[in-house]
């Protein structure tokens, strides 16, 4: 087949059961990973569209000549023809490499998923500094995570979507509302930690810790004392009396709330000494946004990687 | 491009074999791909204790294909669990067969082994298209005059984009000698002092790779004057253009209104009310910047 420069050979998307080789000439290809500022060039020698020759799939590329170009097109006949009389582990062959490709490019889009989270949380929480507020605007966390991290479009969206699922954020109009700049800056701590230190964050709490906390802050919300800088103050008392109703009936102790002071969360009124009853300190104060954010952060973190390999 | 060449093909051999008869190790040299027509066979390890079976074969599964056209490493191995009969196509068979098929036939099996090498390769290096954009945009949200280790800093940056570690080394020098980060002391740490310069320098980096010109280094001498001026004056001054214009003429800069459009499309008014226009001091902070700091974008220190 011949083709004058500035001819259209087809169109992305288009169905099809036949490939395309490049005889002579250049031919540009547009689509959805190459725009027409940044086309792919096909030269003498490249192939083109081999899975509808193989399995019928629909144009890769809207082609355009570049040149006066040669092409040799072949046919799915020519192909059932030739498989025919080959013997039949050739055939076996082909069909191994296309599934793998297939199995390829799904393993490859969830890992890039996986490898673009953190860097558009680290971006986006950023972002949020930048801005002062709990508002990001889209195409800017989207245009940032395409030039650190070659992050694609629907790439983002499909990330916005998983965390909007988990409740990190609200997609709007054109911008994303996250329910707190600093749930979205644990989150990348959280993962820059198990990248990096190969452990479980500090952050991710014993399930016994989470029930403590989640009392202080049924407490904390009940209390009609208002929060002094933010820190909320629960009598021991109170934590005791409301952990025995939560916790199916489980005695706090200084043991059981001793992680959760160590880690900072919890302060109590007293310094403590761990062989003595918990009444030795009067109250436990802790900062309410901070516990609520890693309640949260707790709740999403477990279910983070099953979201994007969905 | 037809290339039906008929070549002598060594045909592939078939064999029978007992189980617990080993079909393929690991350590063979030979490359090979093993089709299983009859029986079961089980990939395993023998290096771990107790030993682990990785997958077993039904009839009609093959292995060896990554093996013998990507050169990857067979990794288990291979031994029948019952009774079989295999299919072994050598390397020398592959070759003479492939060498007997249509050359077109030939690109697509080659094209289907190398887009699943690529894939791989792809899935090991950097998306980014420019390191110095995408490590100027990992530093431009690093807290300004904070001191982070260079190595922490470099690891961290690493995994969020799996740039390598000497490349953005190198990296960061570039942006140590433009002045928009400090790299100081014998643990070396890295300090940003304007995340802003940054900000210029990741646009400035975008427009030259699009061969666009960069808005903030194309103002005529009276443009660079306007924005100082601009610079100066109260962000709440609101006028209609002609009272800009004549705001400028008393400041002895000489605009016209080819200028006054150019000054509005850069985004450094905004519309107040109705005709009223009021300098964005945002934007002409960024274009003033620009122009200070021209030298040290251009990395012509």
């Amino acid at each position: 087949m011949k083709l004058s420069a500035g001819d259209f050979l087809c169109l992305e998307g288009d169905f099809a059961s036949s490939l395309y080789i490049v005889i002579s000439g250049t031919l540009s290809g547009t689509g959805s990973a190459h725009t027409a500022a940044n086309p792919r060039l096909f030269e003498p020698g490249d192939i083109i569209d081999v899975f509808s020759l193989l399995e019928h799939a629909p144009r890769e590329y809207t082609l355009k000549a570049e040149e006066d170009c040669e092409i040799q097109v072949v046919e799915h006949e020519q192909l059932k023809a030739i498989l025919d009389e080959k013997p039949s582990w050739l055939r076996s062959i082909i069909e191994f490499l296309i599934r793998r490709n297939h199995i390829g490019e799904e393993n490859a889009r969830k890992s890039n998923l996986v490898q673009a989270l953190p860097s558009l949380l680290y971006l986006l929480s950023g972002i949020l500094k930048e801005q002062g507020g709990n508002t990001a605007p889209m195409a800017t966390v989207s245009a940032r995570a395409a030039r650190m991290n070659g992050t694609r479009p629907e790439e983002c969206h499909k990330l916005f979507k998983v965390l909007q699922e988990l409740g990190v954020l609200k997609i709007q109009e054109n911008s994303l509302q996250v329910q707190s700049p600093e749930l979205v800056h644990l989150l990348y701590e959280t993962l820059r930690y198990r990248a990096l230190e190969q452990k479980i964050s500090p952050n991710i709490l014993s399930m016994t810790d989470q029930m403590v906390l989640t009392v202080f802050i049924r407490l904390s919300q009940r209390s009609k004392d208002p929060l002094r800088n933010g820190l909320s103050a629960i009598s021991t008392a109170d934590l005791k009396k409301e952990s025995k109703k939560s916790m199916h009936g489980m005695t706090l102790t200084t043991r059981t709330i001793g992680a959760l002071v160590e880690k900072g969360i919890l302060t109590p009124s007293t310094s403590l000494d761990f062989h003595q009853p918990l009444d030795q300190a009067e109250f436990f104060f802790g900062d309410f946004d901070r516990i609520m954010d890693l309640l949260e952060l707790n709740r999403i973190f477990p279910l983070l990687d099953k979201k994007l390999v969905e | 491009m037809n290339g039906n060449s008929r070549q002598q093909v060594i045909p592939p051999t078939h064999s029978s074999v007992k189980a617990g008869f080993v079909v393929y190790s690991h350590d063979d040299q030979e490359r090979k791909i093993i089709i299983l027509d009859k029986g079961e066979l089980a990939a395993v390890d023998n290096s771990l204790t107790p030993r682990k079976v990785h997958f077993t074969m039904q009839p009609g599964d093959l292995v060896g294909v990554a093996a013998l056209l990507e050169r990857e490493p067979f990794r288990y191995d291979l031994e029948a669990t019952r009774d079989s009969e295999i299919t072994v196509v050598s390397e020398d068979c592959m070759e003479s067969e492939l060498k007997s098929i249509p050359l077109w036939l030939l690109a697509v099996i080659r094209e289907l082994s190398a887009r699943n090498r690529q894939r791989k390769e792809a899935l090991r290096r950097s998306r980014a298209a420019n390191s110095l954009v995408s490590l100027s945009e990992f530093c431009r949200h690093l807290k300004k005059g904070e001191p982070y280790p260079l190595e922490s800093l470099v690891q961290e940056f690493c995994w969020q984009t799996k740039a390598c570690a000497p490349e953005v080394k190198e990296d960061l020098k570039a942006l140590s000698r433009r002045k928009f980060v400090e790299i100081a002391g014998m643990d070396p740490v890295v300090t940003v002092t304007q995340p802003e310069l940054l900000e210029l320098f990741v646009d400035y980096l975008e427009s030259e790779a699009q061969e666009k010109p960069w808005p903030p280094l194309q103002l005529t001498l009276n443009q660079k004057k306007a924005l100082v001026r601009l610079s100066i004056t109260e962000s709440d001054l609101s006028q209609d253009p002609p009272a800009w214009l004549a705001f400028f003429q008393k400041n002895n800069i000489a605009l016209t209104a080819a200028d006054w459009i150019k000054m509005q499309g850069l985004g450094w008014f905004i519309n107040s009310k109705g005709d009223l226009f009021a300098p964005d001091s945002k934007k002409i902070e960024y274009f003033l910047l620009a122009l200070r700091y021209e030298i040290n974008l251009r990395g012509v220190l």
